[in-house]
């Protein structure tokens, strides 16, 4: 949860030249690493594309914890495939870490400096509309709830919710859910009369900002740059 | 063991590529846009949903998912759709693979899809807590057993770029470890969805499909649950 708002808190505020880049030049370098490193065969190749996803998120200036969680969640599956895909050699260990976590890491890097309206914007627009809708739709509930969610769980610690055998622990957690289920229909009929009063046309629109190509896409070509190269060159390496 | 989000990279992409194919058609064929008022309501519990796996429960990043609540709440084309823009947003976090979007909608629609049609099959027998949380742990059931069958598939192939074969043991102790989590998985959103009917009982039960055969009660948020 933390991490959600720290990475949309980054992404709003932060200020370097990732953040001033569009964000489809963003979009088409993180959807060109995320392809090599899924698809890439050589050891060599994928540990350069691995290089180039931290040297992506170094440089955003994202804030430690953010990284390291989102790094962690990867690394956690990986280590259970690795322990079922064990073949007695080092390459396979490497190649089903170094995967999830170059995409993990790139994924981050984008969200991280893409505030969220303009990155849902171009996705939004290859999606059928109720998805499209409901894309801005769900994330801003998210937001909605962060805090609501926050008070609910001190409340209940408060209250004695977390004493007692797990079943009634359970149980009581998911009567503090339901409250959440109430709010959300009781907050969906207001958002419902706002969007009829602001003359909602049937879809909401991202705002068009996710093309405006800056100087910044400058970094972002480069980079695009510098993977044709590791491609061109590594793509036959061991 | 369907709160383990795939990510990149780990499967064959046959496997995500036909998943993504699948999880975009049933998409397509099911995304007639709903009453603005209903789709404010899918996109509350969406959030809800996205709030609850984004909160660790412990080891190994376990977390709820409420697919069979949702499911329930939803019906099974709205939360299909949910579980697609859910898996979208945390993909973007990191969490679970962007290339999987489409295998992990199937796994939590899945859920959900199963846990509808069984509580209201239920619920003409049980009170709504009992059929909530049996109509849960039958979709978790199937979920957790369809992930596993994914998961074991791709085991037995090597990833892209690798030749060696694994050893069996590796398989079972994957197994070992993969089964008991998705057995506790299931009674821990079996019983948070006990206690969401009991409240939603008590406060608002028109949230509540009605069972099948059953008085059909005023529809919530503009159309029928």
């Amino acid at each position: 949860m933390i991490q959600l708002a720290g990475i949309d808190y980054h992404a709003a505020s932060g200020s370097t030249a990732w953040h001033r880049a569009s964000a489809l030049t963003k979009l088409l370098l993180a959807a060109a690493v995320l392809a090599v490193a899924v698809f890439a065969r050589s050891i060599t190749l994928l540990l350069a594309v691995h290089g180039l996803a931290w040297l992506l998120v170094l440089t955003s200036r994202m804030p430690r914890r953010l990284v390291i969680a989102a790094a962690g969640y990867p690394i956690v599956f990986s280590v259970l495939f690795v322990i079922g895909r064990w073949d007695g050699s080092w390459e396979t260990p490497l190649r089903l870490l170094a995967r999830p976590l170059t995409a993990s890491l790139t994924a981050v890097w984008l969200v991280g400096t893409t505030p969220y309206p303009d990155l849902f914007a171009p996705i939004s627009r290859v999606l059928p509309r109720s998805l499209g809708d409901g894309l801005f739709l769900t994330y801003r509930a998210l937001f909605a709830l962060l805090s609501r969610i926050e008070r609910l769980w001190h409340a209940l610690v408060l209250r004695g919710g977390n004493a007692g055998p797990p079943r009634r622990r359970l149980a009581l957690a998911g009567e503090a859910l339901a409250t959440l289920i109430v709010h959300g229909f009781e907050r969906s009929q207001r958002l419902y009369e706002t969007m009829l009063l602001r003359g909602h046309s049937g879809r909401i629109c991202g705002c068009r900002h996710y093309a405006d190509v800056t100087r910044a896409d400058g970094w972002v070509a480069a980079c695009g740059a510098g993977l044709a190269v590791m491609v061109t060159w590594l793509w036959n390496a061991r | 063991m369907s709160h383990l989000h795939v990510p990149d990279g780990i499967l064959p992409a046959w496997l995500w590529g036909s998943g993504l194919l699948v999880a975009l058609v049933l998409l397509t064929w099911t995304s007639r846009p709903p009453a603005p008022q209903r789709l404010a309501y899918r996109g509350a519990l969406g959030g809800l949903m996205l709030g609850a796996m984004a909160v660790p429960l412990g080891p190994v990043e376990y977390h709820l998912t409420l697919a069979g609540p949702l499911g329930v709440l939803l019906g099974p084309t709205g939360a299909l759709q949910v579980a697609f823009i859910v898996s979208a947003i945390l993909a973007l976090m990191g969490h679970g693979g962007v290339t999987a979007i489409g295998l992990n909608t199937l796994i939590l629609g899945i859920a959900a899809a199963i846990a509808h049609p069984t509580y209201r099959w239920l619920a003409s027998a049980l009170k709504p807590p009992a059929a909530i949380a049996a109509a849960t742990a039958a979709g978790q059931l199937v979920a957790g057993g369809m992930w596993f069958v994914l998961v074991t598939t791709a085991l037995r192939r090597p990833p892209a770029g690798a030749h060696g074969h694994p050893h069996s043991a590796g398989m079972e102790w994957f197994a070992a470890l993969a089964v008991p989590l998705w057995l506790i998985g299931l009674l821990v959103e079996a019983v948070v969805a006990f206690g969401i009917a009991r409240f939603l009982v008590r406060v608002h039960p028109a949230l509540l499909p009605p069972p099948f055969g059953g008085p059909h009660t005023a529809a919530p948020a503009g159309e029928p649950a």
